[in-house]
């Protein structure tokens, strides 16, 4: 176990020496460009919220008249259900959305990886069953699930983000694992094995980097897909009650009266939030894709996401890597020739 | 060995479909000592022997007096007679019933909405894949960029704004006797058809870009196939290439996948139900996770889950029939 624990230390050090090369080569791609700048703002917005939010909106004691209109004081007026400033609600709002977008990302990534690696290298048994597993939860159907879910185990972000990972990880697995089996006969990983190297070893320090690109760009698209998904149930009163997100500001907004009154600021505000990250989101998975395979370039950013959330995107990016081309219309969908 | 294939399709099928309703039966019950008491909290005016007697005539009158396993035996045999339980609500009526009393009223919106999304794509992408690299097909990136970006209740709730509340063109509350009062009447046509304008519309702008994309995709990758070139090399207008030759096979692979999607746009219209009031499939489930009603509960859960299930099956099954580069075995 020591050793299992070690090599994956030294794996995913390497991972992380190779994200400064990956930022570097986005930031030289022009769309690439606009999701990064973007995303950076959104991140400055969730960790300097104190300082750039001219109120504290969890304190109950910066409250001040409700339902104002936009003003100097309030740029995006005030909530009429407590008289809080939509303008500072919208900024710490971003802490919501990025860390359960990024931490999901993450953690998808890391399971689908280990269970991706898992699998094909391995193989035998703990494929067939992964793989059954998979056919499984590709069926249930995942929004009322997490409802159910949440509703018994508690309203928390920490539990929203365990239930996406949980049920996020099928799509990669399935891609990182029938990578690996192409790995798997590659010279250096036999010469590893001759040379005896434990199989952990060659998983994570043989296996791993090859696979590292899928990761990093699933990661990215993951965020974008999950911070929708937040951002709904938030909307549905299902994320933690305490937390201010921009979910649950549209929610307070729909049931606060904004509709009746005609406050459209409370509800564009809590929008373009989310439209910004998950846009920023998007654009760096693309672009990425773009950098890592050039033939990709130029389909659908929509049918991207759609199949993504479908567990199946990167499969198809996979196999125009292998294949080469166009396939059958099936796969050869989101292909440009 | 074509047969054969199908055959091993349904029993994989009817496996998964198992381990699915064992789940099912199983989750909502994790971290739930007793279900009598959930369903029935202590009263203030109740001493604790009358609060006993009540939870026991709950428990006999749900099924909760016999150990968990055998609760499980009796929901698999009631499911192969096609009983779904009984719902803790008031009067407790049947799951199947509440089931397909609200199903219709979910179709409504998400056949409409596939109906919209699927002809409108399906004439924007083909035009967009047509002029490729113009200004159209840039516009429909572009376009389909945003709406991703945008979630649909957002999209509902601008509209319910301006279109519902400043300017009146449709209700942007459903009228909650809706259902109760439907007759076929034209009158009441018009009701539902008023009111089902908003969230038709909210998930249609999605649905549209995304169908819109996906064939022109598919049409641009079916038009570097060896027949089209054929098709055109014996001079034939390029209108009839596109309409006959090009998108009867680019849309194969939409039309196959509309099981899926129907399925999709059921369990994704929870949000969209809510936000207009509406009185479907959602909102029974939001309604049954908020008061705890398991059977009613599973039942949504599992009619989602056999509806992916058999679209899928179907999807795959249509796939060997149609397309015949996915042959099993090699016979057609």
């Amino acid at each position: 176990m020591k050793r299992f624990f070690s090599s994956a230390a030294a794996g995913i050090g390497g991972a992380l020496s190779g994200i400064g090369g990956f930022v570097r080569k986005l930031w030289n791609h022009p769309k690439g460009r606009v999701g990064l700048v973007i995303a950076l703002l959104l991140a400055v917005c969730a960790v300097f919220a104190p300082f750039i939010a001219p109120y504290d909106p969890y304190d109950v004691t910066q409250r001040v008249e409700k339902g104002l209109s936009p003003s100097l004081q309030h740029p995006l007026g005030t909530t009429i259900t407590t008289g809080q400033d939509i303008f500072s609600m919208l900024i710490y709002g971003a802490r919501v959305s990025l860390v359960v977008g990024i931490v999901t990302g993450l953690a998808t990534a890391f399971l689908g990886a280990f269970m991706g690696v898992l699998t094909g290298y391995v193989g035998g048994l703990a494929d067939m069953l992964v793989m059954r597993l998979v056919d499984i939860m590709l069926v249930i159907p995942t929004l009322p699930l997490t409802i159910v879910l949440t509703n018994l185990f508690g309203k928390s972000y920490f539990m929203i983000i365990f239930i996406f990972t949980l049920f996020g990880w099928t799509g990669l697995a399935r891609v990182v694992r029938s990578q690996v089996l192409v790995l798997k006969n590659s010279n250096y990983v036999r010469a590893a094995e001759l040379a005896g190297a434990g199989r952990w070893h060659i998983m994570f320090r043989h296996i791993l980097p090859g696979v590292s690109h899928l990761l990093i760009m699933s990661t990215a698209l993951t965020s974008a897909g999950i911070m929708v998904a937040e951002a709904g149930l938030s909307f549905l009163g299902l994320g933690d009650p305490t937390a201010i997100s921009w979910g649950r500001m549209l929610a307070d907004a729909q049931s606060g009266g904004a509709l009746l009154f005609g406050h459209w600021w409370w509800i564009i505000a809590p929008g373009i939030g989310i439209f910004l990250s998950v846009f920023s989101f998007m654009r760096i998975g693309l672009a990425m894709e773009e950098i890592f395979n050039p033939r990709m370039k130029r389909s659908s950013g929509l049918y991207k996401l759609f199949r993504t959330l479908n567990n199946d995107y990167i499969q198809e990016v996979f196999d125009s890597m292998e294949e080469g081309g166009p396939g059958g219309p099936g796969k050869g969908g989101a292909y440009d020739g | 060995m074509q047969k054969g294939y199908v055959l091993k399709r349904i029993l994989y099928t009817v496996f998964i479909f198992f381990i699915v309703v064992t789940l099912n039966f199983f989750i909502p019950r994790i971290g739930v000592e007793d279900p009598a008491e959930r369903y029935y909290p202590p009263q203030g005016n109740m001493s604790e022997i009358e609060y006993d007697i009540v939870k026991q005539l709950t428990r006999e009158q749900y099924g909760f007096d016999v150990s968990t396993f055998q609760q499980y035996l009796r929901y698999v045999d009631g499911l192969l007679h096609g009983d779904l339980g009984v719902s803790f609500q008031p009067g407790s009526p049947k799951v199947a019933d509440l089931i397909a009393s609200r199903l219709p009223w979910t179709l409504v919106l998400s056949v409409s909405t596939l109906l919209i999304g699927l002809t409108a794509g399906l004439l924007i992408g083909s035009y967009a894949a047509w002029k490729r690299g113009q200004r159209v097909d840039t516009a429909l990136l572009n376009a389909s960029t945003i709406t991703t970006a945008l979630p649909a209740f957002f999209i509902a709730l601008l509209l319910s704004l301006y279109l519902g509340f400043e300017w009146e063109w449709f209700p942007a509350y459903t009228d909650p006797n809706m259902v109760a009062s439907f007759d076929w009447s034209w009158r009441s046509i018009r009701l539902v058809a008023s009111s089902a304008a908003l969230p038709i519309l909210s998930m249609s702008i999605g649905s549209i870009v995304s169908y819109a994309q996906n064939t022109r995709n598919s049409v641009i990758a079916v038009s570097n196939e060896d027949f089209i070139l054929t098709a055109r090399a014996k001079g034939l207008p390029p209108r009839r290439v596109l309409y006959r030759h090009t998108l009867r096979n680019a849309m194969l692979p939409i039309v196959t996948n509309l099981g899926m999607s129907v399925s999709g746009l059921i369990g994704g219209a929870v949000v969209i139900e809510q936000i207009f009031n509406w009185n479907g499939m959602g909102t029974l489930f939001l309604n049954a996770n908020n008061t705890n009603d398991y059977p009613l509960m599973m039942g949504i859960m599992l009619f989602l889950s056999l509806f992916a299930l058999v679209a899928n099956l179907v999807t795959d099954l249509c796939y060997c029939l149609l397309d015949p580069r996915v042959t099993v075995g090699g016979s057609r």
